[in-house]
Formats: structure tokens, C-alpha cells, sequence
């Protein structure tokens, strides 16, 4: 009976969770044709790679593709080397303000980002960072931070110092006993920051309409976004496009999520 | 996963290699998305390129939403491009505000008496030509000839004419009591309703502003085009509100409605692409003239035409100046105006009465579709968006902001979503109207 | 003797996450506070201080009302559903099952995808002509007439739809983990004294998860009220905008669409205060000391 009840929950979950991917995937091998008919048909009785040709040919597909992999990746990069050390000093440190810094770290939060966004803009253009990769990467790292900052910071916590004193005391330096004792340690808790800063990268819109105009800089969101806005309306291509969105992710994400669950769970509170 | 590799190899490569060449950068922003047009841009700029070394020309192409605050952000940040698509209205405004230089210079390469005169009206201030239309195409009562031929249907004269033909067109195809297949279908968003409030207000006989920019909403033909706004939708598919521009067509052509009112010429490549083959042609797609109010005389369309903005803060308008020229020299105005060519109307005279152009096979297809844009343009019943008569353009640069503010729209909605009374969404509108160009110093 | 570098070391650590964070967010955030007390447009130079005129403006513009109302039903009922389905699935994903592994990273997906693709496909489900789910409900028997999802009546619940969709799985990442952390001794404990499932739920299960899930609603709180992305995806291509103008994109269409960036500030500002006081309150109700 219980496992009749299991076995229902899941399936409903998974049903609710990969049935639109599924009718995505369909649907990026559907001709035009067979897109627009009313009953809408389960699977293509015409497979066709047209959607995915049109999108690699007449689109930049490919170069959003890879500017979203590299301002993400990048972010990830500046956002751990500012948000690590950071972290561990709140935590490990003391020093006066230090919680101060933390309430006001969260309270950048309650800030919508939309309504900084023209303040930001003319700060970028007045820095020459405007339709730069580097101009985004920034205002990515700097909205992630608040979130790497607290989300590592309750993963450190979760260490006992015991165990950096016992280094420390064996003779390591303090940079050692973070590298050999600690970051091991809380490479759960790395790993997942990682990870969801990644994600808050690689889904931004609006930093992205607003920051970059030339074409060949846009990341993924603003240039399915436009895709989808043009004149004509490709719903083939456009399922396409989603679709190819999804495999990395998939691939990225099966590897990982071990790590991000135990991460979650290791920082997530005390006791 | 060789292509990403490939992508960011080639990338990055780039980054490294641009350096701070001695060379003018143009930038060139357009509004024509779709693939084909872009390539045509494209294609002009190298060759462009290629007689003028020493030049880059950055084309993009953005999509409609994302124009205007991008150009406004560009504008504020002090780095404009060169050149850009916008709406007359926008461009009126910028004008206004010394944003711009004047394409005279492009107009005389053109030739003055070459250009259509209702293109000429576009953007026009002090004698001179701010805006140059890039193509024009007018708005169409687009109708399925077939079935309007089987029930017999004429022409419509009047508003009362076309709700009897919508009424008539909704049609229960399959006996289970419910329509299938719906009289008409109209947008619900922003911009077309706009579009569509101007058209009928002006097919009325009315105004939507005076001369002291006073609103007037309340008058005698504005609440008959609300009414009818009304009662047309009654035979709309449930939901239109949130049908898109796109989704009509696909409405039209998916057999869900009979006829749009607000069609344009693009839709003649959609239904190519997308009706059913033995459907997509003009025998079964036809426009009829558009009516007009019961307060008014003469049909009255808008005319979807953007004009190329050249910008004073931009670096190099000499070189972009050149560049418009060579834009409209016929071997590349040609490529262009054929990527979409039932709505693309070229501006010259002489591109009109070119034999190539008028070879262009899809022209030939749907013959009756460029007719009737054709005679809105030559009579002069095409105007730009909620423009009523030219020297709005000049007059009311406020229009944009009414545009972008919604409480039109709002107004519409209201009457017909929220079911108020025409006279009490009208005075709801008129008061916020009254309140923003207050604010903004139109209105004293 | 340690303890001296300490202070220096830890400020020095700390110093570039500040750096960023104070030239990046703070000036912009002081700006829009500065801006709020003036009438600017919001491209041009122009601008003219009017002091609290904004603030009052705001106040009777029942505009701002009605997306503040909308706002709290979308981030309310988002947030209840994201997290009544969440604490279900990861109640779900923390029994043993061959191919759990598989599910739970299935079950990630949706918070991974950029918005706009989570949007389209949806659209295209919803699409009250061609999408599935209208067939789907004809054929069950459910509906007569196609329901017009991207319409008046229905579109608040399209967006409610796409947005629990796409964010539930940031509560089933957190629970599920917490859930890992949990001895099963308790739970055993509770056995012997003859607690049921529900009752095993209640007051093993929900004590231990109780702090996660005061992070987790705090957190989703911010993010949904003054989330943009969905709702303005959702109005692109057609979609009742009226019945979804959330604070948010009031907002923004106040700013990049009337040009009127002081009434946008000054909405930004308040949006910023409502946050500050929920926050407080719930801290107050809570009464954690949760170090942030």
C-alpha cells in the first residue's frame, strides 16, 4: 500500500516536472505544418532536424551558447574568489562591524534589481564596461554575493574550529590548514554555491538586455528571448532552442547533485 | 561540443585580437528580426565595407519591445548609435528635443521628387527631414475569401457592415453548439490596441487630443469606438486579450478566425509558411477596404513605417549619412524590400515602378494586398500610430509617452473586459491622460 | 597575541566582497533613494527636486494599489505552493527507490533553465488554441470551451503555474538535504510510541526542518516579490498584461515606459521598505538569532 502511495508520488512528480521537457523535445522535431493543428499530435509523424538546421544557420545560436558558458563560468570564478575568503573571515574572524557587514549584506537583497539597473548602467558606461563580457560578469558577481557570502558562511560555521586549532597547533599556517583541513571539508558547501551561482548567472535577463547591445555578446535568456519576439514566431526552433539548453544542464547536473544535496544539508542550519 | 570548443576558441581569439584599429565604427540598429532580413542588412553593410575601407559597419537587429529603451538608455548614457529604426511618434519626440540631425542630404541623393509624398510627412520639422522611412506598409482588413464568397458577404462600408460580417463569420463548423471558427481576431497587447484606437478614432471623424492637447476622450466618436471596439469582440476567440500580434496570424491561418484586423503584409510569407497548402494564397486570404464609424467619412489605416533616425551624439555621421545612401541604391534597396516583400513598400517611385521589383514572384501572388495599401497610401488614409493628421507629428510630441503609459489601452480594456460603461473608462482615462501631460508640462 | 592580526586579516579578507558590493549595489541603491526625491525623465538630464510629491503620488495612484495587490497574491500563493510541493517532494525523494538519483536530479531541472525557455514552453502548453493542456482537459471531460489561459480570468494562474513550476525545486534541494541530516533514531523513537506517518510528519520531521524552511520562505519571499523576469516573459508575445501588472513591472514601465524614473525610484523605495518590515516582523515573530 505504501509503496503502491511511493511509487504514485514519484510518478506524479516526475510527470509534472519532465512532461514539459518532453513535449518541448517533441516539439523541436515537428515540421511547421504539423506545429499548428488542433488536436495537437503527441509525437512528430514526421521527424525532422529542419528546426535544429534553421537554428544553427540562422541564428547565433551557438555564439549565445557560448557567451552564457563563459560569463557564467566566469562569474562563478570571481564570485568564489571574493565570496570564499570572505565567508571564512565573517565566520572565523573577529573584528568590529563584522556583524553589521552581515545584516548589510542581506539588506542589498530587499533591493529590487530592476530599479538599480539605470543607476547601474551609467555606472558601467562611466567605468567603459558597457557591452563588455566583463561588465556583466561584475554585476553578476556582485549580485551573487550576498547569497555565496551567506550560504558559505553557515557552511564554515558547521566546521568545528577544533579542528583548525588541532592544525594550526601541529605547526600548519593558517592559509594551509584552510587549504588541507577546511576547503576539503567544505567542498560540499563550495560546490553547491558554485552551482547556484552558476544558475543565477546563466538566468539572468534583465542585467543582460540592459548591459550588452552588440549581438554577438548576448547570452542565452536575451537571445531566445529575442528569438521569440521576431516577426515571425518559429515555435519549431524556438522547442529547438530550449531543447539544446537543456542537455549540458542535464549532463552538468546529474554529475553534481550528489554534492549539492549533502552541501544543502551540511550548511543548510545548526543542530 | 566541438562547435562550443570552436565558438569560444573563436572568441576569445577575437577578444585578443581586437585592437583599437584607427577605424570609424558605425552602428546601424534595425527592427527587422527575421532571418532573412537581418542577412539582407547584413549584406549591405559589407559591401558597404567594401567600397569605403576604413569603415566598420555593427548592425543589429532588435526586437520591437526592447528598441525604444534601448535607444533612450544609449541617448542617456551619451553613446547613441549612428543610426536607428523607431516609431514617428518616438522620432517626433526626439526631434523635438534636439536629439537629431536632419537626412536632407539623403533625401537630395534620393531625389526629392522621387520619394513619396506621405513618406515625406514623416518626421518633418522646420523644413527638414529628421526621419527617413526605411519601408512602409499599412495595417489590412485581411478576410477568408472562400467563406465570405460561400455566405455571400460584401465588402463592408460601415462599422455596422463589419460586425454583421464578423457575426455572420462565426461560424459552428462541427454541430457541438460552439463556435470553431470565430469572426475575427484582434491582439490584445499595448501597441495594437493603441494602433487600433487611432485608426478607428480617425475612421470616426474625431480627435483624440485638440490643439491645446487637451484629451478627448469623452467626445461623441471616441465613446462609438469604444462601443464598437465592443461589440466587434464579441465575436473574437474568448481570450483574445492575451493574444499576441503573432498569435492572430496564426489564429487566421490555424482556422480559428475568419478575418484580422489587423493584418499586415508580413502575413502573406506566414500563411505561405504556415495555412495548410492548398489554403495559402490570395484566393483564400483576401483584404478588404477597412470601414469607417458612423461619425466619419473615409477608411483610415495605420501605416507601419519607421523611419531611420540619424543621432547628433553619435560619432560619426558623415560616414552614416554614406552609409543611408548607399542603403538605397536600387541593387540593395532591391535585396532588402524583397526579404518581405508584401509589407516592405519602397519609398522611391522608382523602385515602385522597377521592373525587378515588381517581377519579385511573391508580388505577383498576392497582387490585391499591395492594391490596397496602395490606395490608403496614394489617398492619404495611412497615418503613423495614433497619429490623426500630420502636423500631430510635430505638435504632440507627447505621443510616445501616451504610447508607452497604457492608459489608453486601459481605457479599451476596461469597456470591454471590465464591462464599464464607455463614458465612465473614457473619464477615467481622460483624468489620468490629464494628469501625465500635466506633469510633463503639455497641459497647463 | 593572535588576536590583533585576527581583526586586520579578517578585514582584509573580507575587503573585496565590500568593495564590490558597496561600489555596485550601494551607489545605486543610494541613487535610487536620491532620485525618488525628484521629478526626472528618465533618459534626459532634466530633473527637478520635489521632495516628497513622489511619495504622495504614489500613495494615491491606485495603479500602485492594484499592482501591490497583485503583487502579494502572486508572491503569496507562489510561495505557498512552492513550498507545500517542495516539502511533498522532498518528502518523496527521501524514501529509497531505485532510480532516485535519477528523479532528484530530474526533479532540479526547472530551476536550471533560464527563465524565458521555462515561459515559452509553458505558453506554448497553455496555448488556448494549440496547447496540450486544453486538449488534455477537453478530452478528460474537464472543460467544454478552451480555457484562455493568457486572458483575463486565467492568466494570474498561468503565471502562479510557471513560477511554482520553476522555483519548487529550490525548497526540495533545501529540505531534502535537511531531511538527510536527521537521525532516524528519532524517528524510531517515535515508532515505538506508536506515532503514525502524519503524526511521525508533525512532530519529528517538521521541528527539524522548521529552520530551513524559515530561510527558505524569507528567501523566496524577496525573490518573488519583486520578480520581473516571469511575469514580464509572460506578457511578450501577447498576454493580458493588466491582470499580472505586478509591482515589479509597474515599476519598470513607469520608468522605461512613462520615462518618469522618480515615480519608479520612489516605488523601488517603497517596495524596499515593505520588504524591510516583513522581514523584521517575521524575524520578530521567529525570534532566531539566525547569523547572516
Amino acid at each position: 500500500m505504501r509503496r503502491a502511495a511511493l511509487a504514485c508520488g514519484v510518478a506524479a512528480l516526475v510527470f509534472f516536472v519532465a512532461f514539459p521537457f518532453a513535449w518541448m523535445i517533441a516539439t523541436a522535431f515537428k515540421p511547421s505544418h504539423q506545429i499548428f493543428v488542433s488536436p495537437p499530435a503527441l509525437l512528430p509523424s514526421e521527424f525532422t532536424l529542419d528546426n535544429l538546421a534553421r537554428l544553427f544557420q540562422q541564428t547565433r545560436f551557438v555564439t549565445y551558447l557560448a557567451n552564457s558558458v563563459l560569463v557564467a563560468t566566469a562569474t562563478v570564478v570571481l564570485t568564489l574568489a571574493v565570496a570564499v575568503p570572505g565567508a571564512y573571515s565573517l565566520t572565523r574572524y573577529r573584528f568590529r562591524g563584522r556583524e553589521a557587514i552581515s545584516a548589510t549584506i542581506l539588506f542589498t537583497y530587499m533591493f529590487a534589481p530592476i530599479m538599480i539597473i539605470v543607476p547601474f548602467y551609467v555606472l558601467m558606461r562611466a567605468l567603459g564596461l558597457v557591452n563588455t563580457h566583463l561588465g556583466l560578469v561584475l554585476a553578476y558577481a556582485t549580485f551573487c554575493l550576498p547569497f555565496a557570502l551567506w550560504l558559505l558562511r553557515t557552511f564554515f560555521q558547521s566546521i568545528p574550529p577544533e579542528l583548525e586549532e588541532a592544525a594550526m597547533t601541529d605547526g600548519a599556517s593558517r592559509a594551509q590548514t584552510v587549504l588541507r583541513v577546511v576547503l576539503p571539508l567544505a567542498l560540499p558547501g563550495v560546490i553547491a554555491t558554485g552551482t547556484f551561482t552558476f544558475i543565477l548567472a546563466w538566468n539572468d535577463y534583465i542585467f543582460a538586455r540592459v548591459l550588452l547591445s552588440a549581438d554577438e555578446l548576448k547570452t542565452l535568456p536575451v537571445g531566445i528571448a529575442d528569438l521569440y519576439n521576431a516577426s515571425v514566431v518559429d515555435w519549431g526552433m524556438i522547442m529547438a532552442a530550449g531543447m539544446l539548453v537543456l542537455v549540458p544542464v542535464l549532463v552538468v547536473f546529474v554529475i553534481v547533485q550528489r554534492y549539492l544535496v549533502a552541501g544543502w544539508g551540511a550548511g543548510g542550519v545548526k543542530g | 561540443m566541438v562547435r562550443i570548443a570552436a565558438a569560444l576558441l573563436a572568441f576569445a581569439a577575437g577578444a585578443i585580437c581586437l585592437p583599437a584599429q584607427a577605424q570609424k565604427v558605425i552602428r546601424v540598429w534595425h527592427t527587422e528580426t527575421q532571418p532573412n532580413s537581418q542577412e539582407a542588412v547584413k549584406n549591405i553593410a559589407k559591401r558597404f565595407e567594401a567600397k569605403n575601407p576604413g569603415v566598420k559597419v555593427e548592425v543589429e537587429a532588435l526586437a520591437w519591445g526592447d528598441l525604444e529603451p534601448r535607444i533612450m538608455a544609449s541617448l542617456a548614457a551619451g553613446t547613441p548609435p549612428e543610426l536607428s529604426h523607431g516609431q514617428p511618434i518616438t522620432c517626433a519626440a526626439l526631434q523635438a528635443k534636439g536629439l537629431l540631425l536632419p537626412l536632407d542630404e539623403v533625401v537630395k541623393a534620393l531625389g526629392e521628387a522621387n520619394i513619396w509624398d506621405q513618406v515625406k510627412r514623416v518626421c518633418r520639422a522646420g523644413g527638414k527631414q529628421y526621419g527617413l522611412v526605411h519601408a512602409a506598409g499599412t495595417s489590412l482588413l485581411i478576410y477568408r475569401k472562400d467563406l465570405a464568397a460561400k455566405l455571400g458577404l460584401k465588402p463592408p462600408k460601415t462599422w455596422a457592415d463589419l460586425i454583421a460580417n464578423a457575426r455572420a463569420l462565426t461560424l459552428d463548423t462541427n454541430g457541438d453548439g460552439k463556435p470553431d471558427i470565430y469572426g475575427i481576431t484582434i491582439p490584445g497587447d499595448n501597441l495594437f490596441i493603441n494602433i487600433l484606437l487611432g485608426e478607428l478614432v480617425k475612421a470616426n471623424g474625431g480627435i483624440l487630443f485638440d490643439k491645446q492637447n487637451r484629451p478627448q476622450l469623452g467626445s461623441r466618436q471616441v465613446l462609438e469606438t469604444l462601443d464598437f471596439i465592443r461589440d466587434l469582440t464579441r465575436y473574437a476567440p474568448p481570450g483574445w486579450e492575451g493574444h499576441g500580434y503573432l498569435e492572430t496570424f496564426a489564429n487566421l491561418y490555424g482556422q480559428k478566425a475568419a478575418m484580422m484586423y489587423q493584418g499586415y503584409g508580413r502575413g502573406a510569407s506566414l500563411i505561405e509558411k504556415g495555412a495548410p497548402r492548398e489554403m495559402a494564397n490570395a484566393e483564400t486570404f483576401d483584404v478588404w477596404v477597412k470601414p469607417h464609424g458612423p461619425s466619419g467619412k473615409s477608411p483610415a489605416a495605420q501605416v507601419d513605417e519607421e523611419p531611420w533616425m540619424l543621432f547628433k551624439a553619435a560619432k560619426h555621421p558623415k560616414e552614416a549619412i554614406e552609409f543611408l545612401k548607399f542603403f538605397y541604391q536600387k541593387e540593395n534597396y532591391l535585396e532588402y524590400i524583397q526579404t518581405v516583400p508584401i509589407h516592405f513598400f519602397p519609398i522611391t517611385k522608382s523602385l515602385r515602378g522597377d521592373k525587378d521589383y515588381l517581377a519579385t514572384p511573391m508580388i505577383q501572388r498576392w497582387k490585391s494586398w499591395i492594391e490596397v495599401q496602395e490606395q490608403y497610401l496614394n489617398k492619404d488614409q495611412g497615418k503613423p500610430t495614433l497619429v490623426i493628421d500630420w502636423e500631430d507629428m510635430t505638435a504632440k510630441p507627447y505621443l510616445m509617452e501616451v504610447l508607452g503609459s497604457g492608459i489608453l489601452r486601459d481605457m479599451v480594456m476596461d469597456v470591454v473586459l471590465e464591462k464599464k460603461p464607455a463614458k465612465e473608462a473614457a473619464a477615467r482615462a481622460q483624468k489620468r491622460l490629464e494628469e501625465m501631460l500635466k506633469s510633463k508640462g503639455h497641459l497647463k | 597575541m593572535r588576536r590583533a592580526t585576527d581583526g586586520r586579516t579578517g578585514i582584509l579578507l573580507v575587503l573585496p566582497a565590500l568593495l564590490l558590493l558597496g561600489a555596485l549595489t550601494l551607489y545605486p541603491v543610494a541613487y535610487g533613494i536620491w532620485i525618488s526625491f525628484f521629478s526626472k525623465h528618465s533618459f534626459f538630464p532634466e530633473q527637478q527636486f520635489v521632495g516628497l510629491a513622489n511619495y504622495l503620488a504614489v500613495a494615491a495612484d491606485e495603479e500602485f494599489w492594484r499592482a501591490l495587490r497583485l503583487g502579494l497574491v502572486y508572491s503569496l500563493s507562489t510561495i505557498a505552493l512552492q513550498l507545500g510541493l517542495g516539502v511533498g517532494a522532498a518528502l518523496l525523494l527521501h524514501q529509497a527507490f531505485p532510480g532516485r538519483g535519477l528523479v532528484r536530479a530530474i526533479t532540479i531541472f526547472p530551476y536550471v533553465i533560464p527563465t524565458v525557455v521555462a515561459v515559452v514552453i509553458w505558453k506554448w502548453l497553455l496555448n488556448n488554441q494549440f496547447g496540450l493542456v486544453n486538449y488534455a482537459l477537453e478530452r478528460a471531460g474537464a472543460i467544454d470551451q478552451p480555457i484562455s489561459w493568457m486572458g483575463r480570468d486565467w492568466i494570474m494562474a498561468s503565471l502562479i503555474l510557471v513560477s511554482v513550476w520553476q522555483f519548487f525545486p529550490f525548497v526540495v534541494l533545501a529540505v531534502l538535504a535537511r531531511l538527510q541530516t536527521i537521525p532516524p533514531e528519532l524517528y524510531e523513537a517515535a515508532k515505538v510510541d506508536g506515532a503514525n506517518a502524519w503524526r511521525r510528519f508533525v512532530h519529528v520531521t517538521l521541528p527539524q526542518i522548521a529552520s530551513v524552511l524559515f530561510v527558505v520562505v524569507l528567501l523566496r519571499s524577496i525573490w518573488m516579490f519583486t520578480k520581473f523576469d516571469t511575469p514580464w516573459l509572460m506578457i511578450q508575445g501577447g498576454g493580458a498584461e493588466i491582470y499580472i501588472r505586478t509591482l515589479p513591472i509597474y515599476t519598470y514601465q513607469r520608468t522605461f515606459a512613462w520615462y518618469e524614473a522618480g515615480r519608479g525610484s520612489t516605488m523601488a523605495v517603497l517596495m524596499f521598505l515593505m520588504l524591510v518590515a516583513a522581514a523584521a516582523l517575521y524575524f520578530r515573530l521567529w525570534r532566531r538569532e539566525e547569523q547572516l
